[in-house]
């Protein structure tokens, strides 16, 4: 049997079901020779790279198929580095099968799961976080997240995970310089300019780690959930917002028992959006759990919507819930509908005492019958996690990426501690190395003899 | 005709090791070389040891190897390097007297059971097809043995350059062995070029020794081999400081175009931790001076070598910059710097056992492996002395594990990844290196020495007993304690260490960093021990954290090393590997997963792939459910 990457593979690239077109894909040595036995208009021509070719599909008792769009991309220029072609044929399950069938006829093999971009990784096309990003792009469901992914496609994190791996080997140099070199009165780095670099590095890591947060969320969606007192309108304003009626509104307090949760889509952002039982003293056995779960859920949101009734006077009790609360948290001031512009300003101003931290912003108005109020929430919730500007950033968003900058991080800060112990070198260059190993690691790149290239290009040595 | 157990083809410092522990082992060993008065001779520079090459002296000294106690032998000035850095990087390193050094391994081998010393140059191997059957000596005369070791240095197809004149030879003095690289090149063996330079030897009274700052050695002495006595044996002398002067640099960039490394007549790869004056006044343009050290060559010797020197400009070239050095004004040379072009065979066409993957019986180690230095030569001589005798003797092959010995880190560096210049050992080439300490050898090797069987009975028995001791003192330093008197807090105040609060033990007091055995005594633990025994147990005691942190970093990366790789594997047939990457795993055949690891160029993906192989081959082999890890019989238990 060949080597599995001496063989082309073949598979429909869009999604199973009937559509406008479909996709297939074939990559290997041998694409174009495949794609023009089923396509025998094409063998005559001189096919160009990057070009796309009208053509039937025949199978070998030349019977008609299809009429196809073949497009051409020559070895080294494709997706996966090896000689593409890619087939857009009639979007029928029936076609696209069939015409997989002629290619594996005609010597083609039916592709795994991943191994386009197995192959693009392997004919070193994408490092493996670039890979990554390949899935992530494929299973984004919003703009934001696609946009992220696009962003890793390009190499952005890449470059910058690069950048830290090749200054981090610049310290490590250094640090093995001094010791292997110690007597062939080398000029070795001042302690001061290494610890300055190491803290630069430390300082971009940083970022990148907390960069996590913000990429999980557009990954993943923004997690809210509404809480506050019971019948205060949380369900109603979870209806509105998702523009739904998954929860059941009435007017006796205590309804909600359960978390309700409903997918909003808002201005390229997932959010998840989720109801919670009113937090009050109960003995009913049932509402109780309720209760308790509302808490839960409140402490596994990013935000939580704190709702408060405009028209109740005594907030006491909900000024104390809202102190506990652990995690970012906006207050909407509900059933606005029922107080004038002077009104809502003197809630406001009465909140404000009763929770001297309140930011201003954090304060939203809200009505059932205000077809702003949903704006107002979403924008707000966006604001309030800073969803904004990372768009425009480089964002880490696997758990991987994630996992293994952490620690490289980590590592990294005991090693600086121990260059300030001044312990010994070589401790601080085991925890270095360890570091550099991670980044190493992020990147699918092979730890070698790098660190030794770089003594030997930048000292002068020499017994 | 005559026949032998084993054939060793020069008698540099690793054919001398090679001999030597072949016949100790107690196999008939015959050791040939061209010049009867150049036996482990140092001809480049007079000091053995040094960062990870003096680990590597202690090491086989453990096992039984012989160049420790010809280093402690002549020693004429001995320095412990790096020590006030931490545990690890200390290295020692001693000046010797190279004709001391030379005669005390003739004497050696003369006086060995089983060896016999043959002045002769061999011409080619006897080969039945892959099998090396023994060797062909010049006058025609055929010599049969079970293995053959080549050890042939800087020999084979040697050039020397001086300047644009070059002379065929390994060393001035000495003829070039032609003929064997040739029968092994075309036998297919992969064989490449490398350079090497050494620097001119000065007339002693020609130097104004008074523009020189001397450079004393260490007063205390630290002897390589753990049978030596800790006192010096010869008296010690200073080496001396000069440095090159801009003039010096002139000189020798208007005359670049007179030296074979620059007008490329010279194709061999130097090496660039040891680069020639040329190089470096190229290279590092912006340095205004170079340092030098002036070392004598012996305490009778009239010869001064001059380190960090290296050239292979021509005589006239040299004397005029000489000259311009502090010092040399007036110097005669006795003897000028050259280069040396010779063949090497690309290591990684030999197993771990140093035997040769074409050819079996033939075993390689030294520099003609692609090594730099007396050390690296020594102990793969050793390995390879070893290896060939275990063979004939039918035991299990010797391999040092990278965790246990910088001489295992050299093999599997060499044959897992290669090398395009003279390796050299660094201490940063091992991931082990907190663990691989000068000071801890008899804890890491002793064991294994004691089942190799080459060290004597009484040797054994003083390792056994420095080891126990350390044992003995650990546990009683875990199990006195110190209290917190007012009296016993002043003196540690004094020290400047922080007073005590509640009772702490011994082992928990030593980790102060300001606190050793000496202070300890002065308390009133008095330990009766020796230094040998509480130096390293101070370090275990004192780095336990660290040591158990990269333990912890080493168990990590463990499970690879312990799956093994059968050496029949056809890379073809696992799915997901590049061409390159079949190429090269089907040529290096790792043993293990984690030599696998180190092969430049195998991407992770490929380890993945290869593991994801390994578990359905094993299944397969043994008809029978396995856990998570494949198992594969381990060949001996000092593989790691």
């Amino acid at each position: 049997m060949r080597n599995r990457s001496e063989q082309t593979i073949c598979a429909i690239s869009t999604p199973p079901g009937t559509g406008g077109i479909s996709v297939i894909r074939l990559s290997g040595p041998e694409a174009l020779m495949i794609a023009q036995k089923i396509a025998p208009s094409l063998q005559q021509k001189q096919i160009q790279t990057h070009t796309a070719y009208f053509a039937k599909i025949k199978d070998f008792k030349n019977e008609v198929i299809d009429e196809a769009v073949l497009t051409y991309f020559a070895f080294g220029k494709s997706f996966t580095g090896e000689e593409v072609v890619e087939i857009s044929c009639h979007g029928s399950e029936y076609v696209a099968e069939k015409i997989i069938n002629i290619l594996i006829d005609a010597g083609a093999v039916l592709a795994e799961k991943g191994e386009f971009t197995f192959r693009a990784f392997m004919n070193n096309r994408m490092d493996l976080v670039q890979a990554e990003s390949v899935l992530s792009l494929i299973q984004s469901q919003n703009e934001a997240s696609a946009r992220v992914a696009v962003r890793q496609l390009q190499g952005d994190i890449s470059k910058k995970y690069e950048v830290l791996e090749s200054d981090l080997t610049w310290c490590l140099a250094h640090i093995e310089a001094s010791i292997d070199f110690s007597t062939e009165g080398i000029d070795v780095v001042d302690p001061k300019i290494l610890l300055q670099k190491l803290s630069d590095i430390k300082g971009d890591l940083e970022k990148l780690v907390a960069s996590y947060r913000s990429g999980r969320l557009i990954k993943e969606g923004i997690k809210a959930v509404l809480l506050g007192e019971p019948n205060v309108g949380k369900s109603s304003l979870l209806n509105l917002l998702s523009e739904d009626d998954k929860a059941i509104v009435t007017s006796v307090a205590g309804t909600t028992r359960d978390v309700i949760s409903a997918p909003v889509v808002f201005d390229g952002l997932k959010y998840t959006l989720s109801d919670t039982a009113g937090l009050r003293e109960t003995t009913d056995l049932v509402e109780k759990i309720g209760v308790d779960r509302s808490q839960k859920e409140a402490g596994r949101a990013d935000v939580v919507l704190y709702v408060l009734d405009l028209t109740e006077t005594d907030w006491v009790t909900a000024a104390e819930q809202i102190r506990a609360i652990k995690t970012p948290y906006l207050i909407l001031l509900n059933k606005a509908d029922l107080l004038d512009g002077a009104g809502s300003n003197i809630a406001r101003k009465k909140l404000q005492n009763l929770i001297p931290s309140l930011a201003e912003l954090d304060i939203i108005l809200t009505s059932n019958l205000d077809p702003q109020t949903r704006i107002r929430v979403l924008n707000a919730v966006k604001q309030k996690i800073g969803a904004m500007n990372v768009m425009e950033t480089a964002l880490l968003t696997s758990a991987r990426q994630y996992e293994m900058s952490t620690y490289a991080l980590e590592m990294l800060e005991i090693s600086i501690g121990e260059l300030n112990k001044s312990m010994g070198a070589e401790f601080t260059a085991m925890y270095l190395k360890e570091s550099l190993l991670a980044l190493q690691r992020i990147l699918g790149h092979v730890f070698d003899d790098q660190i030794m290239d770089r003594v030997f290009k930048e000292f002068c040595l020499g017994k | 005709m005559q026949s032998f157990d084993i054939i060793v083809v020069g008698a540099g410092h690793a054919g001398v090791e090679a001999s030597l522990a072949a016949a100790r082992l107690g196999v008939r060993t015959l050791i040939i070389t061209t010049n009867l008065d150049r036996i482990a001779y140092m001809s480049c520079n007079p000091s053995i040891g040094g960062l990870a090459k003096g680990h590597m002296v202690r090491e086989i000294d453990i096992l039984g190897g012989q160049m420790g106690r010809a280093a402690d032998a002549s020693c004429i000035q001995f320095k412990r390097l790096n020590s006030s850095r931490g545990p690890a990087v200390r290295g020692s390193r001693a000046q010797c007297d190279k004709h001391v050094y030379s005669a005390f391994q003739t004497q050696a081998l003369q006086t060995q059971a089983n060896l016999t010393i043959l002045g002769a140059e061999v011409k080619r191997l006897i080969l039945e097809k892959n099998v090396c059957e023994g060797v062909v000596l010049q006058n025609g005369v055929e010599i049969r043995a079970k293995a053959v070791i080549i050890t042939t240095g800087t020999f084979m197809n040697g050039v020397m350059h001086f300047g644009l004149k070059q002379i065929a030879g390994g060393r001035i003095g000495d003829k070039a062995s032609i003929g064997l690289s040739d029968q092994l090149a075309q036998f297919g063996f992969e064989v490449k070029r490398l350079k090497t330079g050494t620097p001119a030897r000065l007339h002693k009274d020609s130097i104004d020794w008074t523009k020189t700052i001397p450079q004393f050695g260490d007063e205390k002495f630290y002897p390589f081999s753990f049978k030596s006595e800790r006192k010096f044996q010869l008296k010690q002398i200073a080496c001396y400081l000069s440095n090159t002067t801009e003039q010096t640099h002139e000189i020798i960039r208007n005359n670049l175009d007179k030296s074979p490394m620059f007008c490329g007549i010279i194709e061999g790869v130097g090496p660039r931790y040891c680069p020639s004056i040329e190089d470096k006044i190229t290279r590092f343009a912006e340095k205004k001076t170079h340092q030098t050290f002036l070392e004598p060559e012996g305490l009778n010797s009239e010869l001064i070598y001059l380190q960090g020197i290296s050239t292979s400009l021509p005589e006239d070239i040299q004397d005029q910059f000489l000259k311009t050095i502090p010092g040399l004004e007036n110097v005669k040379v006795v003897r000028y710097g050259y280069a040396v072009e010779y063949d090497y065979i690309e290591p990684t066409q030999i197993l771990h056992r140093l035997e040769t993957r074409p050819i079996s019986q033939l075993f390689l180690a030294g520099q003609i492996n692609g090594t730099s230095g007396y050390e690296e030569a020594a102990a793969q001589g050793f390995i390879a002395g070893v290896n060939a005798a275990h063979k004939i003797l039918e035991r299990d092959e010797f391999i040092l594990g990278r965790d246990q010995a910088y001489a295992g880190v050299l093999v599997d560096d060499l044959v897992t990844k290669g090398t395009r210049e003279p390796y050299r050992m660094f201490t940063s080439r091992a991931e082990h290196r907190l663990v691989l300490r000068e000071d801890n050898t008899i804890d890491r090797l002793s064991d294994i020495s004691d089942k190799l069987g080459i060290a004597s009975k009484e040797e054994l028995s003083l390792l056994n007993e420095i080891k126990v001791s350390r044992s003995r003192l650990k546990t009683t330093l875990a199990s006195q304690s110190i209290y917190p008197k007012p009296e016993v807090n002043e003196q540690i105040k004094a020290l400047g260490s922080s007073a005590l609060l509640k009772p702490a033990t011994l082992e928990e007091f030593l980790r102060r960093p300001e606190v050793d055995f000496i202070f300890l005594s002065k308390l009133g633990f008095i330990f009766e021990d020796a230094e040998v025994v509480t130096e390293s147990v101070e370090i275990e005691v004192k780095y336990a954290g660290y040591i158990k942190k990269q333990n912890e970093i080493i168990e990590k990366s463990k499970h690879a090393e312990g799956v093994l790789i059968p050496a029949d594997l056809d890379y073809k047939a696992v799915k997901g590997l590049s061409n390159e990457e079949i190429d090269k795993l089907t040529r290096i055949k790792p043993r293990t997963l984690g030599q696998a690891q180190r092969i430049s160029g195998v991407n992770p993906s490929a380890l993945q792939a290869l593991m994801v192989y390994l578990k359905a081959y094993t299944l397969k082999i043994k008809g029978e459910k396995v856990g998570s890890t494949p198992q594969f019989r381990t060949t001996n238990s000092l593989a790691t």
